[in-house]
C-alpha cells in the first residue's frame, strides 16, 4: 500500500477535521448499493462522512491519499449479536458481563454499563475490519428475558457505546426450558403476558421499571424484539406474535428457518443466522444446513451472519469465513458481503449511517488483501469515520517479539 | 452394498487380524501384553474399481505440486501419479482442471463421544472421558464411539479420510485413542484403520485441576498434577520390569495385569504415541522434562497455542504440534495464543500440523490451514500451497505412525484422496469426490447416496443437507 499525501504535508497534521478527510484511490469497490463492484474507484471521506464514490475521479486537492493497488474496498463489518466487549476471557468471571442473574431486571437488564472498550477483542475485531458491532445479552434467570442490546462504533479508545437499548433479546430454547421456567409454552406464555401488560396502558403515577420501559419499546414499535431461537415449532410462534402483536421481530440462529421461508418473509421477519451450523448440535437444531441463508435469501429475506457467544474473541474473521461458507454453498457473492456489512446495519436501524459505500454513510471503511470472504484474507487498512486505526493488536505483538527467535532457528 | 463389502476383503485387513490372533497372552512365549488389542479392525473396504483421474492439480501431500497432472488408483492403492499414465481398464474422470489432494487427517477428533445432539444425559455424563479419577489410562476411547454420530458422515463429506478419536482432557491420563475411518458402520471396529496403533492422551494445564480441584480432589493445582504424574511413570517402571523379568523366563507366575500401567508401559516402551494437551509453554516444557526424566518421548502438543514460544525446545525433543489457525481467548491459558503459530513453529522446523477438536472445524481443516498460513504469509515467511498441505495429510499421518500408508500420493500409498471443486485453500472449494482404499466413498454428483447417520432417517429436516 502506497500513501501519499497531495498538497502540503502541513495541513494534514494535527488537525482533526482534515484527519478525517481522505480519498481511496484504484479501489475496487464493493459498494453493496448494487451487486458489481467499481474498478478503480475514488472514495472520498470528507469531515469522517463519505462524500462520494466515483469511477476513474482524481482526488480532491489538499486530502490524504490512499492508493488501494486495485484491491477490495469495502464497507467496514458490522457484526450483528456479539458479546464484544462483555466478555474478555469466558472462563474468567471477572471479565464476563454478559448475563444478569436473578433479581436484576429481565427485558431491561442494560449491557450498555458494562461494555469495556480496553477489551483486547475490540482490539483484535477493529484490526479485522470490524467496526460495528451489537453487543448482546445472554439469557438470564428471569426467562425468556436477556436483556437489552447496545450498538458499539469501535472507536479506538473512546466511548464505543454509539446507542443502548436497541433492541431487546429473548432466549426461547429447549435448554433454557430445562434449566429455569420449565416447557417452551411457558416461555412464550410469559413473553406473551409481558407483551399484553405492556400494551395495557399505566395507571397514572405507577412506577415503570427498566423491565416495564424496555418491553413498551417494543411494543410501540420503538425497537424490535430479537428472539433466539432455532426449532420450526418455535420460529412459527415467533412469526405469530409479530403478526398478533404488530410488532418487529428479529431471528437470532434460525437453523431450521429455510423451513418456514415464505412465512418469515410474509412476516418481513429478518434473520441473523449462525453459518456455520450443519450439525444436528441439539434437538432444536436437527434442521441445520449450510445452505440455510440462500435459501432464505431467495425467499426474498434479510439475512445477516453471527457466530454466537465465545466466537466474539473472533468477531471479524468469524462471519466472513461464515459468510464465505454460505457462498460456497448458494448464497451470491454480494449477498456474502451484504451478510456482513449493510444487513446487519438494516436490522438494527441504522442502515443510513453504515453499511454501505455511498454519500452520508459513515466514513467506516476497509481495504482488504484480498476477498474479503476468504476467511485466508485480512484488512490492509481500516479507516473509522475516515480515521486509519491501528491494525496492532495483542496477537501482533506476541508476533513481533518472538518472530526474531524463529527466524534465526529457519532451518 | 453390503455383500460388496464381505467379498471385498482387504488384503491387510485379514493380515493384521492374524498379526493379532498370534499376539495374544496365551502364546507360547510370554510378552507383555501391554500392546494386545483384543477388538482388532473388522474394516472392509467399500466396492471400487480402477480409476485414472485426469486433468488436476496435484498437491502430493509431500511436498509437490503437479499441474495438469494424473493419478492412477488400482486395487485401492495408488499405482501412479504423473502424466501421460496408461489408461487400461480404469475408469477415467476427467478433472477438467479441479485439485487433488490426499485425504484430510485429523488427529483430535471427538466424534462418536460426544454424540449429537446433545441432551441432558450428555452434559451429566458425557462419553469424552471418564472423569472419576485423573489417571483413567485403562479406558479406551472406542469402547464409546457410537458410529451413528451425524458428524461422522458429515466429516466424510468433508474430504476427512482418517481420524484420531481422542478422549477429552478432563483427567492427566485421560485413556487410549483409536484411529478411524469415517465409513458408515454400525461398531467402531468395522471403522477402525487395520494395524493403526493408539495413543495415549494426557493433559496439562486448567482442566485436571479446576475439575478435581472442584471436587476436592487431587491434583488442584498444575504442580499437583506433574506430581501424579511422575508417580505414575515410576509404578509403570516397576511394571514394566516385572513384565520384562518375567518375559526372559523369570517367575513362573506373569506379573497381575493392570490395565493402566499397560498403557503407561506402552508409553515407556515407545509402542503407545502419548498426545498431550497443553496450551502455555511454561507447562509444555514441563511435561517435555518429564518425559525426558522417564525417558519417552511426546509424539505432539495437541492446541499448543504458545508453541512459537519454544520451538527450540519442541525440535530438540521431535515433539510436533496440532492446532488451531485461530481459536484463542476463552481461557487464561490461551491468552497468547496467534494465528501466526503454525507458520512460525513450521517456519523454525517444528514438525506442525492442524487439528479439529470439533466435528465443525474438523470439515475444514484445510481451511484452517489456509488461515494459518494467511497470517504466517502476512508474517513475511514463504508458505506456498504444496507445503501447506502438509500440516492436514502427510504430517498427521506420520504423527499416527501411518506415513508410509496415508498422507501422501505415491505408488503404494493407499487410495485415500479427495477430488476438489477447485484450489482447497478456498472457502469457496468443497470435495466433488471422496475416496478411500480406492472407493468413492462421496460424490457431490450423487447426494442420495450420500452417506446419513440413522438417527437422520424418518427426519425429513435433516434429509439432504449440506
Amino acid at each position: 500500500m502506497r500513501l501519499q499525501t497531495f498538497a502540503a504535508a502541513l495541513f494534514l497534521i494535527g488537525t482533526s477535521a482534515h484527519a478525517q478527510n481522505v480519498a481511496i484511490v484504484n479501489a475496487k469497490a464493493w459498494t453493496l448499493t448494487g451487486d458489481a463492484a467499481i474498478e478503480n474507484a475514488t472514495i472520498v471521506i470528507t469531515d469522517g462522512k463519505i462524500s462520494s464514490v466515483d469511477a476513474s475521479a482524481a482526488p480532491p486537492a489538499g486530502v490524504r491519499v490512499i492508493d488501494a493497488g486495485g484491491k477490495p474496498v469495502t464497507p467496514g463489518l458490522m457484526h450483528p449479536a456479539t458479546r464484544l466487549g462483555l466478555i474478555e476471557v469466558s472462563s474468567a468471571t471477572e471479565t464476563v458481563d454478559h448475563a444478569a442473574k436473578a433479581g436484576a431486571p429481565g427485558a431491561g437488564f442494560d449491557v450498555q454499563f458494562a461494555v469495556n472498550a480496553n477489551s483486547v477483542l475490540i482490539d483484535l475485531a477493529r484490526a479485522d475490519g470490524v467496526t460495528r458491532a451489537l453487543a448482546y445479552p445472554s439469557s438470564s434467570n428471569t426467562a425468556p428475558f436477556a436483556g437489552s442490546a447496545s450498538l458499539l462504533h469501535l472507536f479506538e479508545g473512546g466511548d464505543v457505546v454509539e446507542q443502548a437499548r436497541v433492541a431487546v433479546f429473548v432466549t426461547i430454547s429447549n435448554r433454557s426450558a430445562n434449566s429455569t421456567v420449565g416447557s417452551r409454552s411457558a416461555q412464550w406464555q410469559l413473553l406473551r403476558a409481558a407483551l399484553d401488560t405492556a400494551k395495557t396502558p399505566s395507571t397514572p403515577g405507577a412506577a415503570r421499571t427498566a423491565d416495564s420501559i424496555a418491553l413498551e419499546s417494543i411494543v410501540q414499535g420503538k425497537a424490535p424484539l430479537a428472539i433466539s431461537t432455532n426449532r420450526e415449532s418455535d420460529l412459527r410462534q415467533a412469526i405469530k406474535l409479530a403478526n398478533d402483536y404488530g410488532i418487529r421481530v428479529v431471528i437470532v440462529g434460525g437453523a431450521e428457518a429455510w423451513r418456514v421461508a415464505d412465512q418469515l418473509a410474509v412476516a418481513k421477519i429478518a434473520l441473523i443466522l449462525e453459518p456455520m451450523s450443519n450439525l444436528p448440535a441439539s434437538f432444536d437444531e436437527l434442521g441445520s444446513r449450510l445452505d440455510n441463508a440462500a435459501l432464505l435469501r431467495k425467499a426474498g429475506l434479510t439475512v445477516a451472519m453471527s457466530l454466537d457467544g465465545v466466537q466474539s474473541y473472533n468477531a471479524g474473521l468469524s462471519i466472513r469465513e461464515g459468510a464465505g461458507l454460505a457462498v460456497a454453498n448458494g448464497l451470491s457473492y454480494i449477498d456474502g458481503l451484504r451478510s456482513i456489512m449493510s444487513a446487519p446495519a438494516e436490522i438494527w436501524g441504522v442502515a443510513d449511517r453504515f453499511g454501505t459505500l455511498e454519500p452520508a454513510r459513515d466514513g467506516d471503511v476497509v481495504i482488504w488483501d484480498g476477498d474479503p470472504r476468504e476467511p485466508s484474507s485480512a484488512p490492509t487498512t481500516v479507516l473509522i469515520q475516515g480515521r486509519e486505526v491501528s491494525l496492532t493488536t495483542h496477537q501482533t505483538e506476541l508476533r513481533d517479539r518472538y518472530m526474531p527467535a524463529i527466524k534465526s532457528l529457519r532451518p | 452394498m453390503r455383500t460388496g463389502w464381505i467379498r471385498d476383503c482387504s488384503r491387510v485387513g485379514v493380515a493384521l487380524i492374524a498379526v493379532f490372533a498370534g499376539a495374544s497372552i496365551h502364546a507360547a512365549k510370554p510378552s507383555p501384553p501391554f500392546i494386545v488389542d483384543p477388538y482388532p479392525s473388522t474394516y472392509r473396504s467399500l466396492p471400487r474399481t480402477d480409476t485414472l483421474i485426469v486433468d488436476v492439480t496435484i498437491l502430493d501431500g509431500a511436498g509437490a505440486r503437479i499441474d495438469r497432472g494424473e493419478i492412477l488408483l488400482r486395487d485401492g492403492r495408488i499405482a501412479a501419479v504423473g502424466r501421460g499414465l496408461p489408461r487400461d481398464n480404469a475408469t477415467v474422470v476427467q478433472g477438467k482442471g479441479r485439485w487433488v489432494t490426499p485425504g484430510i487427517i485429523d488427529v483430535h477428533s471427538h466424534n462418536g463421544t460426544y454424540v449429537l445432539p446433545l441432551t441432558s444425559m450428555d452434559r451429566k455424563a458425557s462419553d469424552v472421558s471418564e472423569t472419576s479419577d485423573p489417571n483413567v489410562a485403562d479406558t479406551w476411547i472406542e469402547h464409546a464411539v457410537n458410529p451413528q454420530d451425524p458428524a461422522f458422515a458429515v466429516a466424510l463429506r468433508s474430504g476427512v479420510t482418517t481420524l484420531q478419536i481422542l478422549p477429552g482432557s478432563t483427567p492427566l491420563f485421560s485413556g487410549r485413542s483409536v484411529v478411524v475411518k469415517p465409513v458408515p458402520a454400525t461398531n467402531v471396529r468395522a471403522m477402525k484403520f487395520p494395524g493403526a496403533v493408539q495413543g495415549l492422551k494426557m493433559s496439562c494445564g486448567e482442566n485436571a485441576k479446576s475439575y478435581f480441584g472442584d471436587k476436592d480432589q487431587a491434583p488442584n493445582s498444575r504442580q499437583g498434577e506433574i506430581a501424579i504424574v511422575r508417580e505414575a511413570f515410576l509404578r509403570a517402571q516397576e511394571y514394566r520390569d516385572e513384565w520384562r523379568a518375567y518375559s526372559n523366563g523369570k517367575g513362573k507366575q506373569p506379573p497381575k495385569r493392570d490395565l493402566k500401567l499397560d498403557t503407561l508401559a506402552a508409553v515407556l516402551d515407545g509402542d503407545i504415541p502419548v498426545h498431550m494437551h497443553c496450551y502455555r509453554a511454561s507447562d509444555m516444557t514441563a511435561m517435555l522434562g518429564v518425559a525426558e526424566e522417564f525417558g519417552f518421548k511426546i509424539a505432539a502438543f495437541h492446541h499448543a497455542t504458545e508453541a512459537y514460544k519454544i520451538p527450540a525446545q519442541l525440535k530438540q525433543a521431535g515433539t510436533c504440534i496440532a492446532v488451531w489457525s485461530d481459536w484463542w481467548g476463552f481461557k487464561m491459558e490461551l491468552l497468547d495464543a496467534i494465528r501466526d503459530n503454525a507458520a512460525m513453529a513450521d517456519a523454525a522446523g517444528v514438525c506442525t500440523m492442524m487439528h479439529s477438536d470439533s466435528p465443525i472445524v474438523g470439515q475444514r481443516l484445510q481451511i484452517e490451514a489456509a488461515k494459518a498460513a494467511g497470517a504466517g504469509r502476512r508474517a513475511g515467511l514463504d508458505l506456498p500451497p504444496e507445503h501447506v498441505i502438509k500440516w492436514v495429510t502427510s504430517t498427521p499421518a506420520k504423527l499416527l505412525r501411518l506415513g508410509d500408508r496415508i498422507g501422501t500420493l505415491a505408488p503404494g500409498f493407499n487410495a485415500d484422496l479427495v477430488l476438489w471443486s477447485g484450489d482447497p485453500f478456498s472457502i469457496y472449494t468443497k470435495p466433488d469426490r471422496v475416496f478411500i482404499d480406492g472407493a468413492v466413498v462421496y460424490d457431490s454428483a450423487e447426494p442420495a447416496r450420500s452417506p446419513e447417520s440413522d438417527f437422520g432417517l424418518g427426519r425429513p429436516e435433516m434429509g439432504g443437507r449440506p
